[in-house]
């Protein structure tokens, strides 16, 4: 039997509990990704050495050195970082709250609704081209879709069966409204659309990372002390509610939690795929625990996909950078479909 | 739903009414106006001098007969995914045979620089017997044999993987993009007759087995243990029907591209209307298949000529309320 | 004690050498994102986009670093040997950050449509330049020749074009007689489609000309892309010129669609005005070179004597 430790607040408001395996895992992860940061920090298409970098990083100057690690690489790592590690905890409560385990936000359709909000208003700007206001309007689309999933799903309460189905159905219709933008518009918006839908880390710059960071704030917190619910949902409807759980108020909030990590991770990133679908398997393979441990680890195994896919992008093809959002197909889409073999094996 | 057997012909005349109905319109609307005295006139005195008479020939000709066939293919292999699968959300589209279809052609224009409209055919063929395969070993579920939802997340897994390496390759090779867009849009217009006519006996031949497994057919909505007790070598029937549905649902992505939503509606319509007795399922399914498709091109043609949406982005939207209305019924599934 | 102090403050300040007293010209110049301030003579200049390139090589800059071209890669041949020793950054899609910061550019020119989002970060590298309009070289080339501290060069460019213009029109005018104005349509095949443009570089140039477009192509947008031959009336005008790569697949396209009856009956093919011109002047180079070169190809199309080039080797 695992130890646990176990937190408990004040007056038994709330409580946390967690096993030693989780912290060890949960720390080892962390570390491999703070050295990793620091090695992706060093890399790009001008060559720079581990102490220049620290160098720069304890002691800034207006140096062209300065700008490439400073506002270029800098923001964009912390990007990865963060959007992987929004997506892979997204994917968790996903898959959690419709209890199967090949849910993800780009099955489920809330991708789809990013995308299509997005190529849209691409293609209504026309020649002015991107601009900041991109992020929001994708966001706007995914929660705009969740919405209509809900509504569709709901007959008396989600059923996660219906959920996913009406999911697919959606994002099959958003994604034929993305293709026919894509046909309808000119060159340069079309590719401008493409590679956001393809999911890059390109061009991601400070203001970016303090927009998004709020989200993470928020929503991280939240998750970590009502994640317990799902434990016990996941033991059967009867069960939950025997135990106390507000069953479909939980449900929504899991919902909504998910759309706002997976929405504004693809907002600022593009419709990056696979990683809210794997991060949480893998997790899985590391650690037998409820969600709570669950979580930290899935988000830090997304960011740590997409740090190396972004890594790759940014190096393997100088000077082309090539969107993140591929490599991590590379990566993931083999995995997932290893994943799908044992997965049948263990259900036997 | 209609039950008795002339009921159910008359039933059939209906939908042939319509299947007429539809190639006509197909073959009068577009950008140049043709009338259907115009048109019967083509048919009886054909002038080569006549604009009119040349458009329908050349161009709306093909167009019609491309829709017949890819409609018809598209809906057989629908109603025999749904009945294989036992799943009536199974679908060429959602069971990632398109997606398949799509990354074989993008590799091929791609790192192959394939360009004939013969070659790029027998690479979506390819990519679709792939995807099919894969769909097929991913959506078991151990001893219980074929599971309904974990084939739907499976297709949806494969498309996903498909999809996604094809838009890798693609913005490698930005400018092949722009050549390949309309194509993955779905379209039926100006398709090389000569360049589909080897693929098309090997669909007539599809089809033909199709329906003489009508029979057999019937019986695979029934437990496997009932089944081998009656006689019929499952296995052997089921790999057969899949060599069908690989065969008719690959040559219909490798003439039109990607369209959506066809196969996974129209067996439900023909289901609905006629029973679950495939020896009407199945042709009622083509014919139905047909004239959706054929209306769809039609309206893709009149809303914002002289361009066109692509047809498959037109049969989405009109399939996608639709699939949502079935969805929202699907009861609890395992 | 401090009204001292300022006295020798001014007195020194007027015993400095006029040299040393000298300060490098600051430009202000207002483009589609803001406002840049450039000290001085900008040398290093960093292109990204096409017509950029071609315009810097016209003011007689070696930029030292540009976006690959579409196509002729790296760089289209009619601008390769002004441009030996410079850096390429990747696609315009999506340049090189690291590579342009570590160039230290004096002056970075880009394109609305691409490099909005990456506009802050270029403008921390150098000051950086946005026209607002792709397709406008004149106002491209004034914007730059601003930019650049080479006015004068620029209004040499523009004054010579603008003699070429008046050249050609009167020269067509005497050689089509009654047929001037003549209505041209401006297509373009690809391997799965072809289109009309209704705007953009070509189009623009030719309406300065003087050549009109039939009336369904007076339209905003940039043009449309048609699938089915069925369009091929749209396409109808007195003169058509068309351009497209060197590819297999767009040649056989082009090949089904001008075999069609419906082409056949187009009246420029039947007056036998079907013209096939250098897409890399057509519709990629953008600037002031292209639109010269493109010019050049006219001149040959309708046969018409032009006149010798005086002192402008690069136009």
């Amino acid at each position: 039997m695992s130890r646990t430790l176990i937190l408990r607040s004040r007056k038994d408001r709330w409580s946390i509990k967690l096993n030693t395996r989780v912290l060890v895992v949960t720390g080892v992860l962390a570390v491999l990704l703070a050295v990793s940061s620091v090695l992706a920090l060093t890399s790009g298409s001008h060559p720079t050495s581990v102490l220049e970098v620290l160098g720069t990083l304890t002691a800034p100057n207006q140096s062209e050195l300065a700008l490439i690690i400073l506002e270029i690489r800098l923001p964009r790592i912390l990007m990865a970082i963060l959007v992987g590690a929004a997506l892979g905890s997204a994917g968790m409560i996903l898959q959690g709250l419709v209890r199967n385990p090949l849910a993800s936000p780009d099955v489920i359709g809330i991708t789809s609704g990013a995308s299509a909000a997005a190529v849209l208003f691409l293609w209504l700007g026309g020649v002015t081209g991107t601009s900041l206001l991109l992020a929001p309007v994708a966001m706007g689309g995914a929660f705009v879709v969740a919405l209509g999933i809900t509504a569709l799903a709901w007959q008396r309460g989600i059923s996660p069966a219906r959920l996913v189905l009406v999911g697919v159905g959606l994002a099959a219709g958003l994604t034929a409204v993305t293709t026919l933008l894509l046909v309808l518009s000119p060159d340069a918006t079309a590719m401008n659309a493409y590679i956001w839908l393809t999911g890059s880390l390109y061009a991601s710059q400070w203001h970016d990372v303090t927009a998004l960071a709020p989200w993470l704030m928020v929503c991280w917190p939240l998750a970590l002390i009502k994640l317990r619910h799902l434990d016990a949902q996941s033991m059967g409807e009867d069960m939950a509610l025997g135990l106390g759980s507000a069953l479909q108020g939980h449900r929504l909030l899991f919902l909504v939690l998910a759309v706002a990590l997976a929405g504004s991770a693809v907002a600022y990133a593009g419709a990056v795929g696979f990683i809210g679908l794997i991060a949480p398997h893998m997790a899985r393979r590391l650690v037998n625990s409820g969600h709570t441990g669950l979580l930290p680890i899935a988000a830090l195994i997304g960011a740590l996909i997409l740090l190396y896919a972004d890594w790759v992008g940014r190096v393997a093809f100088i000077p082309r950078d090539l969107p993140a959002g591929i490599f991590v197909a590379g990566i993931g889409a083999p995995f997932f479909v290893y994943l799908l073999y044992r997965l049948r094996r263990e259900l036997g | 739903m209609l039950t008795t057997p002339p009921a159910k012909m008359l039933g059939t005349l209906l939908c042939l009414g319509l299947l007429l109905a539809a190639t006509v319109s197909s073959l009068i609307f577009g950008h140049i106006p043709v009338s259907l005295a115009m048109l019967i006139n083509s048919l009886t005195d054909y002038d080569p001098g006549s604009l009119e008479h040349l458009v329908i020939h050349s161009e709306r000709f093909s167009r019609t007969v491309t829709s017949v066939v890819v409609g018809a293919g598209l809906a057989i292999a629908g109603a025999l995914m749904q009945t294989l699968t036992r799943n009536p959300l199974a679908s060429p589209g959602i069971l990632g045979i398109n997606a398949g279809a799509m990354f074989f052609v993008v590799v091929g224009a791609t790192l192959f620089s394939l360009t004939s409209p013969s070659q790029l055919v027998w690479a979506a063929f390819i990519g679709a017997a792939t995807a099919a395969v894969l769909v097929y070993f991913l959506g078991q579920e151990a001893g219980r044999g074929v599971s309904p939802v974990r084939t739907v997340l499976a297709g949806v897994a494969v498309t996903a993987l498909f999809v996604s390496f094809a838009q890798g390759l693609l913005i490698l090779n930005q400018d092949r993009f722009e050549s390949i867009l309309f194509w993955l849009a779905g379209s039926v217009s100006g398709r090389d007759l000569d360049a589909i006519a080897p693929l098309l006996p090997l669909f007539g031949g599809a089809l033909i087995l199709a329906l003489l497994l009508s029979r057999q057919l019937n019986l695979l909505g029934l437990d496997d243990e009932v089944i081998r007790g009656l006689g019929l070598r499952v296995g052997q029937v089921r790999l057969l029907i899949g060599l069908v549905v690989i065969v008719l649902a690959g040559t219909s992505v490798a003439m039109a591209g990607l369209i959506g939503f066809v196969g996974l509606i129209v067996p439900h319509m023909a289901r609905g209307l006629f029973g679950t007795d495939h020896r009407w399922l199945l042709p009622l399914s083509a014919i139905i298949g047909a004239t959706l498709l054929l209306a769809a091109d039609t309206l893709a043609r009149l809303v914002i000529p002289p361009q066109e949406i692509p047809v498959g982005v037109m049969t989405a939207l009109l399939g996608t309320p639709l699939f949502l209305h079935l969805a929202r019924h699907v009861r609890k599934v395992s | 004690m401090y009204r001292y102090a300022s006295f020798l403050l001014i007195v020194t300040c007027l015993f400095q050498s006029p040299a040393a007293m000298a300060i490098p010209p600051v430009t202000s110049v207002e483009h589609a994102l803001g406002e840049a301030t450039i000290a001085g003579h900008p040398d290093r200049v960093v292109s990204l986009y096409q017509g950029a390139t071609d315009t810097a090589v016209a003011l007689g800059i070696e930029p030292i670093g540009v976006v690959e071209s579409w196509t002729e890669k790296p760089m289209y041949h009619y601008l390769r040997n002004d441009i030996q020793n410079v850096t390429y950054l990747g696609l315009e899609t999506q340049p090189d950050l690291e590579r342009i910061a570590w160039l230290s550019p004096d002056l970075i020119i880009g394109a609305r449509n691409r490099h909005r989002t990456i506009y802050p970060l270029l403008d921390r590298i150098a000051p950086t330049v946005i026209p607002g309009d792709v397709y406008d070289f004149k106002a491209l080339l004034t914007m730059m020749a601003k930019a650049t501290g080479r006015t004068a060069r620029g209004e040499e460019l523009l004054t010579r074009w603008q003699e070429r213009v008046e050249d050609f029109r009167t020269r067509i005018r005497q050689k089509l007689g009654e047929q001037w104005p003549q209505e041209v349509a401006i297509l373009s095949f690809r391997a799965d489609h072809a289109r009309i443009y209704y705007g953009g570089f070509a189009r623009s140039v030719l309406d300065e000309l003087g050549f009109t477009a039939p009336a369904s192509h007076r339209q905003e947008s940039w043009g449309i892309k048609l699938t089915s031959q069925e369009s091929i009336p749209a396409m109808d005008a007195e003169a058509v010129f068309i351009f497209m790569e060197d590819d297999p697949a767009v040649q056989r396209t082009f090949n089904t669609w001008s075999s069609h009856p419906l082409w056949k009956n187009l009246k420029a093919v039947r007056q036998n005005d079907v013209y096939q011109v250098d897409p890399v002047t057509w519709n990629m180079g953008a600037g002031i070179i292209a639109a010269n070169r493109m010019l050049d190809e006219l001149y040959q199309h309708y046969d018409l004597h032009q006149p010798e080039h005086q002192g402008c080797p690069r136009c």
